[in-house]
């Protein structure tokens, strides 16, 4: 990473397109596949993910230095745990209705590569500001993956967007199960590889011209 | 090896500060979710018999809540209710397995204080003989309105698909259900999660005993004006539902499209429940009947 630092604007968008969590660096493939059965829970999920990969990035930017490098893993590790038991226990607490929706996978963002990944690349190099931008910029990235899969499969298996009918039929029911997920993510990378392609064209055509 | 003090002190610091934050979340929040999960619970009982903020529960309504305990001595296992009495306490009632009076005692419990499960168990030993060891088995909640009963609540769980599935079942005191809300499933969503949508849980409303004892689930497809009964009841007049009810509801469920298990599952599952219930509370009943209980149910 050398050459100038990124701003923060550059941080955010690094995050939504570029280092594109679920489909450009293919990270947290589980929850991907698994819970983005529907545009609400993509949205809940990338929302708990966001609080989380922000509040521990910016912990760990502010311990980095007393940490020590033998055992960084362990205490990333403890500081997602609390965070994760903290939203946990405040959402069940204040926002009833929403925990409804999203309890059982807020427990699960304990084991999210994608947070534990940007810790060690990110935070743990970098001062609290961009670590805080970098956070916000990774989860509105995952969001985004999480809203995209969950447009797709939800339009397409149940005929619905956040759970009101917009299809009169159920097109393809096979969209709800898991396996679809492993298309819906292979689709979106394809098309992410593909503007990547057209923005590459464009480039050396502009050098050339 | 001059780190090794140093990497355990730092992983016990850090140790150390995340429990002491996750215990001030706990401290901060715990009374405010226990008091969510009792309204949430309250509202799906409410709803389970049938009542709404258009038609509310009349004010005498009463809920007393019977609790069911496994007994398990050196030699032998028998089962025990705690019964609610006219004096707002409790007694205790061991019965053996074949639905014979073994002993009686008092408990020292307020109604209020035994909805602690803690509680409970401390006054059930401050009376048991030490050597027995007994477990929580399972509630029943009886709405008595006007000295009279008029419904059974059960609270109750049973395997799905995928995990348990937790239901809260209303019966009216011939055993009839009077409505089901799914409180806790984890099925998939859109194919099993489907349970909780109206049109296959009120598939169950109305059933008498002796449709549930024959139960099964049907891959047949739910008729279209079956579905709009059973989605919108409201907006139907009584005589409408009636006909609609009594053209299609027979000893069947319609299954779910993609989710026979599921379907199947909860069927059983209801089916179980209430024919085990049915024989509990008619042994209850004799026994509060025989041993004179002074009982409020």
């Amino acid at each position: 990473m050398a050459g100038k630092p990124k701003s923060n604007f550059e941080l955010i968008l690094n995050g939504l397109f570029n280092e594109n969590p679920i489909f450009r660096l293919a990270l947290s493939m589980c929850p991907a596949v698994g819970i983005s059965t529907t545009l609400m829970n993509g949205f809940l999920l990338g929302l708990a993910v966001l609080f989380v990969q922000v509040a521990s990035s910016c912990t760990i930017s502010l311990l980095k230095n007393y940490i020590h490098p033998k055992i960084r893993i362990p205490t990333y590790t403890l500081v997602i745990a609390t965070w994760v038991t903290v939203i946990d226990l405040s959402l069940s607490a204040f926002f009833p209705t929403a925990y409804k929706a999203m309890g059982i996978f807020i427990r699960l963002i304990v084991t999210f590569s994608i947070i534990l990944m940007r810790l060690e690349v990110f935070a743990a190099k970098n001062p609290l500001i961009p670590s805080f931008w970098d956070g916000i910029g990774m989860g509105l990235g995952f969001m985004f993956g999480m809203m995209t899969l969950g447009f797709i499969r939800e339009l397409l298996g149940a005929g619905a967007l956040f759970g009101h009918q917009v299809l009169p039929v159920k097109p393809l029911l096979f969209f709800i199960l898991p396996v679809a997920g492993f298309f819906c993510v292979g689709f979106m990378m394809a098309v992410y590889n593909y503007v990547e392609f057209l923005f590459k064209k464009a480039k050396e055509k502009k050098m050339r011209g | 090896m001059k780190d090794f003090p140093r990497i355990i002190i730092g992983l016990t610091v850090a140790c150390i500060a995340s429990a002491f934050i996750m215990g001030v979340a706990f401290m901060l929040t715990i009374k405010a979710k226990k008091h969510n999960e009792y309204v949430e619970f309250k509202e799906a009982m409410y709803s389970a018999l049938g009542y709404t903020h258009e038609n509310p529960a009349p004010s005498t309504l009463q809920f007393h809540e019977v609790y069911r305990y496994i007994l398990n001595e050196p030699k032998k296992d028998y089962m025990g209710y705690m019964i609610p009495l006219k004096n707002g306490k409790y007694c205790f009632v061991a019965l053996n397995f074949d639905g014979n009076f073994l002993y009686k005692k008092d408990l020292n419990i307020s109604e209020e204080e035994a909805r602690e499960e803690s509680a409970r168990e401390k006054a059930l030993s401050a009376v048991l003989n030490p050597s027995v060891k007994f477990f929580y088995a399972n509630r029943i909640i009886i709405a008595v309105n006007n000295g009279k009963r008029v419904a059974y609540l059960l609270p109750r769980g049973f395997a799905g698909f995928k995990t348990t599935i937790k239901v809260l079942l209303a019966l009216e005191p011939d055993y009839t259900i009077k409505g089901l809300e799914i409180l806790e499933e984890e099925e998939d969503p859109g194919l099993g999660g489907e349970i909780e949508k109206n049109y296959f849980k009120n598939q169950f409303k109305g059933l008498t005993y002796k449709e549930i004892t024959q139960l099964k689930v049907i891959k047949e497809p739910l008729p279209e004006e079956y579905r709009r009964i059973l989605e919108q009841e409201r907006e139907f007049t009584e005589e409408q539902i009636k006909k609609i009810r009594e053209k299609y509801q027979d000893s069947h469920i319609y299954a779910l499209t993609g989710a026979t298990i599921t379907s199947t599952c909860v069927t059983n599952g209801i089916k179980n429940i209430v024919k085990k219930f049915a024989y509990r509370i008619k042994v209850l009943d004799k026994i509060i009947k025989d041993q004179h209980i002074n009982a409020v149910i």
